[in-house]
């Protein structure tokens, strides 16, 4: 019973802390938090069908009725920011994470058994490293074609060499520690080396690093949409609804400018979180 | 070899060789020169018998760890030959080397990095276990209870992570998973240095104690001559890659042959007046 009376309150005294030293995380969680659940309460939420035509009502100003205005066929902005943010969220975070899973599984496979496989990944990876992201991006959409599936292929083909240099790196560091000789001591296979011993304690910092890579891949989506290659008409994404308003811009500033900085407000969030889990108290154990 | 060898040798090591390249410059290359070599090991040749200590002393850089490290393959020989019981070492492959690492286990030096900082000690000392099949291991918690009881630790330790413990319990807790494979031979890589002297003794009475329970050969690398003293049955002195002397703890250490033996015994600080108890009769003569 003592034992129970110990964990609460050391459990106590590390939220207490988690409190204090890490605002920015706290902050970055409630922002992301929200537009998270705003996009995935999209058909609950919106108070209009998001493609629905309304020429009556086209480029009028926010109100009660129509929070952030109508676009220059009268759809209800509010109602496709939301499902826009629905998307965007969703292909971002599918791409981000479907690359940081390939490039560190890569990385820190190449990291531990050095050799040829090494020096095929760590020339692919500068390969693609090298070309300028969004040209590359470009070049694999023109492959696969325009949509939202070009798009995320084209940035998951590029996206996941940075986390495996980054996890090579790092591997290379932890394979030296004792505790990775050890597993070669106790005569273990290199399957469970590498993913049972060594890669729950190398992720931390790819998982820091794609709080950057997310707000990347999200202006990149954002960017393709405005170019016309990402989400086809009429669906409705960030990029798209931007790019749709900057003809209105100067009668019409909000079909560009909320959209925006519903962007600029989901990449604050985001990074916030990143500093907070580098600044945090949260020690290797506990995350 | 001086002091008897009961029956068969478990592990002999003939003329063992780590050489190191330094550097290796364009014009080497191109020349087909292997570069600057250091030889870390040069030919050392000994013999561990069943349930014996052998102390490995020798200042830094003497080659010692190289030469622990080589006997598991953590680091490739250059030359030489290591027999574990009939399987030659260097010749081992996949389950083979697998096998013999199982037999030969090793104890790091630093125990804040030895073990997974993210697993619990039971899981780990059980990983261990099941990795190799070990009777009992299937049981879980009663093999870890049992591996735990063997380094003295009490079963609630089990839950516990690394981080949580002192340096000693970690140590002990590295033991026990180096055990928990059913090892014969235990390499001990300065195994106690990082601790403080009253964990030190400690440890090393659990040595002394793993060995007749469990008959287990020790190999005991330590550059602290007094902490070979208490524990070892033979010692062999290290300098420059090579072994300067090796014989029976008490005869090396009272009547040292090796001019490099005798300056290393009369550089080691005795911290403590000569004789009181009988754990410290070799000690004080240092």
């Amino acid at each position: 019973m003592a034992d129970v009376g110990v964990v609460v309150e050391k459990f106590a005294r590390r939220r207490r802390a988690f409190r204090v030293k890490n605002w920015e995380l706290t902050l970055g969680l409630v922002i992301v938090g929200l537009l998270v659940v705003a996009a995935i309460l999209a058909p609950v939420i919106a108070p209009y069908n998001p493609n629905a035509i309304n020429i009556l009502h086209a480029l009028e100003k926010p109100s009660w009725s129509h929070l952030m205005g109508t676009d220059f066929v009268g759809r209800d902005l509010f109602s496709r920011v939301l499902y826009g943010l629905r998307v965007d969220l969703l292909v971002v975070a599918v791409i981000t994470y479907v690359g940081l899973a390939i490039g560190v599984t890569v990385g820190t496979v190449a990291g531990y058994l050095g050799g040829w496989f090494d020096a095929v990944v760590g020339r692919i990876a500068d390969t693609v490293i090298s070309f300028p992201f969004i040209v590359l991006v470009l070049a694999v959409i023109a492959i696969v074609g325009p949509g939202l599936k070009g798009v995320a292929i084209g940035i998951i083909v590029v996206g996941w060499a940075l986390y495996a240099r980054l996890a090579r790196s790092e591997m290379l560091a932890m394979k030296e520690q004792p505790f990775m000789l050890a597993t070669k001591a106790l005569g273990y296979s290199n399957t469970r080396a590498i993913f049972r011993h060594a890669l729950p304690n190398l992720v931390r910092s790819s998982l820091v690093y794609s709080t950057v890579d997310v707000v990347v891949n999200m202006l990149v989506l954002a960017g393709m949409s405005y170019l016309g290659l990402g989400q086809q008409a009429p669906g409705a994404d960030l990029g798209s609804i931007i790019a749709g308003g900057q003809e209105y811009l100067l009668n019409a500033w909000w079909i560009t400018t909320i959209p925006g900085a519903v962007l600029v407000l989901f990449g604050i969030g985001v990074s916030l979180i990143g500093d907070g889990l580098t600044n945090g108290e949260l020690s290797m154990a506990t995350i | 070899m001086s002091s008897p060898v009961a029956d068969q040798p478990i592990l002999v090591v003939q003329d063992v060789v780590k050489r190191f390249v330094l550097r290796r410059s364009a014009a080497d290359w191109l020349r087909h020169r292997p570069g600057e070599i250091h030889t870390a090991v040069k030919g050392v040749s000994f013999e561990v018998a069943r349930g014996e200590i052998l102390g490995l002393a020798g200042g830094s850089g003497s080659g010692k760890t190289t030469l622990a490290r080589m006997l598991i393959r953590l680091v490739e020989p250059d030359d030489g030959k290591i027999l574990f019981r009939d399987t030659d070492v260097r010749a081992a492959r996949g389950r083979g080397l697998r096998e013999v690492r199982r037999e030969i286990q090793m104890v790091f030096q630093d125990p804040y990095s030895s073990l997974n900082p993210r697993m619990r000690v039971g899981a780990a000392i059980l990983e261990a276990g099941r990795v190799h099949h070990q009777p009992g291991a299937e049981d879980g918690d009663a093999f870890v209870t049992r591996m735990l009881d063997l380094v003295r630790l009490p079963a609630s330790a089990a839950t516990r992570r690394p981080q949580e413990l002192s340096g000693g319990q970690r140590q002990r807790v590295a033991i026990a998973r180096a055990l928990a494979v059913g090892p014969s031979v235990l390499i001990a890589d300065e195994a106690v240095s990082a601790l403080d002297v009253s964990i030190q003794t400690q440890l090393l009475n659990l040595f002394l104690d793993l060995r007749d329970e469990l008959g287990l050969s020790i190999i005991f690398v330590a550059h602290q001559l007094s902490v070979i003293a208490e524990v070892a049955d033979r010692v062999a002195i290290m300098h420059e890659g090579a072994i300067k002397e090796i014989g029976s703890t008490a005869d090396v250490f009272n009547d040292p042959q090796d001019d490099y033996t005798k300056t290393l015994i009369a550089a080691h600080p005795h911290p403590y007046p000569p004789a009181e108890g009988p754990s410290t009769v070799v000690s004080s003569s240092l």
